[in-house]
């Protein structure tokens, strides 16, 4: 697995916590006391400062890992340099674009809970949880492209 | 539309080279190790500029490195 694929797989990693984290917190939430929006506000206040702070913290541990591992395998403490170049740019934009189509296909369905006279808090709920899943969707196209393959257009 | 695909001879060009490591080629053109095995396994289309980089490095011609040919053009 190259730097890349190992950053994205972290993230992927820390997204699916998230998620989970979120689902189970937001069912219980549910079943226990209905929605209230002073705790579906924390809820969403902790999902989205986990999402950002989990990311870096896995991210800076992934280069700590990675550069042990390549001092380790090259015997020399020469530090490695992770470029992007345009293949893994262009997978990146790839990725980008799957989260953006599935987010949006997300909100779409979001706003659908409206035609089941949901209130305005559910809609926001699976707002947060369909952005969760289109970052998710996005890293894993990526790691499926760095597999597979990837061709302009 | 016949299905042409970018193949390449990279790896008989770095046999001939001394037999330049896929880290080596990388180095030189400035893309990572990955990317070099992807494009010799005709995973990955490299770039105009990327394939005239890949080129220059082994000091041939762009179409002595890659073609555009169909499966039944390369048997």
């Amino acid at each position: 697995m190259s730097y890349r694929e190992n950053t994205i797989a972290v993230s992927l990693a820390s997204y699916l916590l998230i998620l989970a984290y979120y689902v189970v917190n937001w069912l219980r939430m549910y079943q226990e006391q209905g929605l209230d929006s002073g705790t579906i506000f924390r809820l969403w206040v902790v999902v989205i400062v986990a999402g950002i702070v989990l990311n870096i913290v896995g991210n800076i541990l992934t280069n700590i890992v990675l550069s042990i591992v390549h001092a380790i395998k090259t015997g020399t403490e020469k530090e490695p340099t992770f470029i992007e170049d345009e293949r893994d740019k262009l997978i990146g934009l790839k990725g980008v674009q799957v989260s953006y189509i599935a987010f949006s296909i997300g909100v779409f369905l979001a706003m659908l809970s409206f035609v089941f006279s949901q209130p305005p808090l559910v809609m926001f709920s699976l707002i947060v949880f369909f952005s969760l899943t289109g970052e998710i969707s996005g890293d894993i196209s990526q790691l499926f492209l760095y597999r597979r393959g990837v061709r302009y257009g | 539309m016949d299905k042409r695909r970018v193949r390449n001879n990279i790896r008989k060009l770095r046999f001939y080279h001394d037999e330049m490591t896929q880290e080596q080629l990388a180095e030189k053109v400035g893309v990572t190790r990955q990317t070099i095995i992807a494009i010799e396994a005709a995973k990955y289309a490299p770039s105009l500029e990327l394939a005239f980089r890949i080129a220059l490095a082994f000091g041939v011609h762009l179409e002595e490195v890659f073609s555009y040919t169909t499966d039944d053009e390369t048997a």
